[in-house]
């Protein structure tokens, strides 16, 4: 058996004569780009949520988690070091994210055409169909949540308590004081419902990028990803429920 | 035997250049068993008889094992019925229909040539640019010569099934090739002449899907229309053999 010189032979494994000039970065460094970036994403909104659970144990708890953030690794890593890194990381893969996002959804259109897709039909489908629009809904909620209980600035409530000078956060009594505005809570569970559906259909889609081919190792992921969701919307949307109601106050 | 009056609101163009339109047709002897091609048969004789020009279709085997028919009927490439060429789509399957919207599979990959016909060759550059071997076989090997595990010899030809109709691609919202050009892939990459070439070969078809055919966003939608039942791993295959060049850097 020889294998003939691919480049010898007219056509072969070369892209056809016909072809239109190519995009770059091509759409497969794209989705790799989205795909990572969603791993980081997915990873730190479960860990956020781990976070919040601690809001269930009282605002000792909650506080002291919130204190020793900014605390960890002192002293081989300055105050605030290691939550300035995430930030930088996540701002970082939050604009290529968006970036590789818009870029695709253009590149899908102009493959599609001017007669589009109608009825898109399965669940899949549909919640593929929110994933521009719902992640855009939840970059918007990234700025508002950021504002509300991290800067406590414009929308944050009106009894928002900054960091005490010994770097102390009252992150329990302003979690409860945003929460206890009621637009607040159900924009917040409204936007979770969201996540938890781009966490879904993102995940299935990492599966794909990722070329998962085995048939067992598809059916795991596409539950794991599922209960990421479940988890994710479960411990952060009761959070204001429970506020509005008034077991956490 | 019953008859059925459809009204058939169907897509007419003259030529690429020409911007097309829906005009309405009414079968009055339709019946259950006639598939979408046999209507469009029998409407193309009333046509005719009018002296009205016919609408142009493309069809060829109708049994489903070549490819070369496929409408959109109600935004549904092939038709209504889940996995099925056109013409394997009987009329009786439709339940209690009075109309049917029919047009060209839709894709901007797909420029129309005339009606309902489509310029599909952008499957082809797929194909020529890594759908072959390039192997000097030889004549035919002893049988015990090159070991293919009957596993693998299975999947490999579940995915060659593919007829390469293009119904994956008029169904995706973004125009995408991925399920056409995975089972290609997946298929070639388990086979041992195909294995030799999967580095050159993922390459070049990425770069011919993205050349021509928009991004995967796992709607899904092109295995609901499928009719060769090509799984949704197909396009984890695009992105698994993408991956496996990229790291490895080599022909094979």
């Amino acid at each position: 058996m020889a294998v003939v010189d691919a480049g010898k032979r007219s056509g072969a494994h070369q892209p056809g004569a016909g072809a239109a000039a190519r995009p770059r970065p091509s759409t497969f460094v794209l989705k790799q780009v989205m795909a990572v970036t969603g791993v980081i994403f997915v990873g730190f909104v479960f860990v956020h949520m781990i976070g919040n659970l601690k809001v269930y144990f009282g605002a000792e708890s909650l506080d002291s988690y919130a204190t020793w953030l900014r605390r960890v690794g002192y002293p081989l890593i300055p105050h605030q070091g290691v939550l300035w890194a995430l930030r930088v990381v996540l701002s970082v893969s939050l604009l290529a994210h968006m970036w590789a996002a818009i870029t695709l959804w253009l590149r899908g259109r102009r493959a599609r055409g001017p007669h589009r897709r109608r009825r898109p039909a399965t669940f899949s489908a549909r919640t593929a169909s929110w994933m521009l629009p719902g992640g855009l809904a939840i970059a918007v909620f990234v700025v508002v949540h950021i504002l509300d209980l991290t800067l406590g600035a414009g929308v944050a409530a009106s009894g928002h308590q900054h960091a005490d000078p010994d770097g102390t956060v009252h992150a329990y009594a302003n979690l409860v004081a945003s929460f206890s505005r009621p637009w607040m809570a159900v924009f917040y569970v409204v936007i979770m419902l969201v996540v938890a559906f781009h966490i879904e259909h993102g995940v299935r889609t990492l599966m794909q990028d990722f070329g998962a081919t085995g048939r067992r190792l598809r059916k795991i992921w596409a539950v794991v990803g599922g209960a990421l969701a479940l988890a994710v919307v479960l411990g952060n949307a009761l959070i204001p429920v429970l506020v509005l109601v008034g077991v956490i106050s | 035997m019953s008859t059925m009056r459809v009204e058939i609101e169907i897509w007419r163009q003259e030529g690429p250049e020409d911007r097309g339109a829906f005009e309405t047709h009414v079968v009055e002897d339709a019946t259950p068993e006639m598939s979408l091609l046999e209507l469009l048969d029998r409407l193309n004789d009333q046509l005719a008889e009018q002296g009205i020009e016919p609408i142009a279709f493309e069809s060829d085997c109708r049994e489903g094992v070549c490819g070369a028919c496929g409408v959109t009927v109600d935004d549904r490439p092939h038709g209504p019925v889940p996995n099925t060429p056109s013409c394997r789509q009987h009329l009786r399957a439709f339940g209690n229909i009075s109309r049917l919207r029919i047009e060209p599979l839709r894709s901007a990959a797909f420029p129309v040539i005339r009606d309902l016909v489509v310029d599909r060759s952008a499957m082809d550059r797929v194909i020529e640019a890594g759908g072959t071997v390039d192997v000097a076989a030889g004549t035919a090997p002893d049988a015990d010569d090159l070991l293919v595990g009957h596993d693998d010899a299975e999947v490999a030809l579940d995915f060659a099934a593919c007829i390469g109709c293009g119904a994956c691609v008029a169904a995706c919202p973004n125009g995408a090739a991925h399920l056409f050009a995975g089972a290609k892939l997946a298929h070639l990459a388990l086979i041992p002449h195909g294995k030799m070439q999967r580095g050159e070969r993922g390459h070049a078809v990425l770069n011919e899907l993205d050349a021509e055919f928009g991004p995967c966003s796992t709607y899904g939608e092109c295995v609901t229309v499928c009719p060769a039942g090509i799984p949704l791993e197909a396009v984890a295959a695009v992105h698994r053999e993408g991956l496996r060049g990229l790291f490895r850097g080599r022909a094979d």
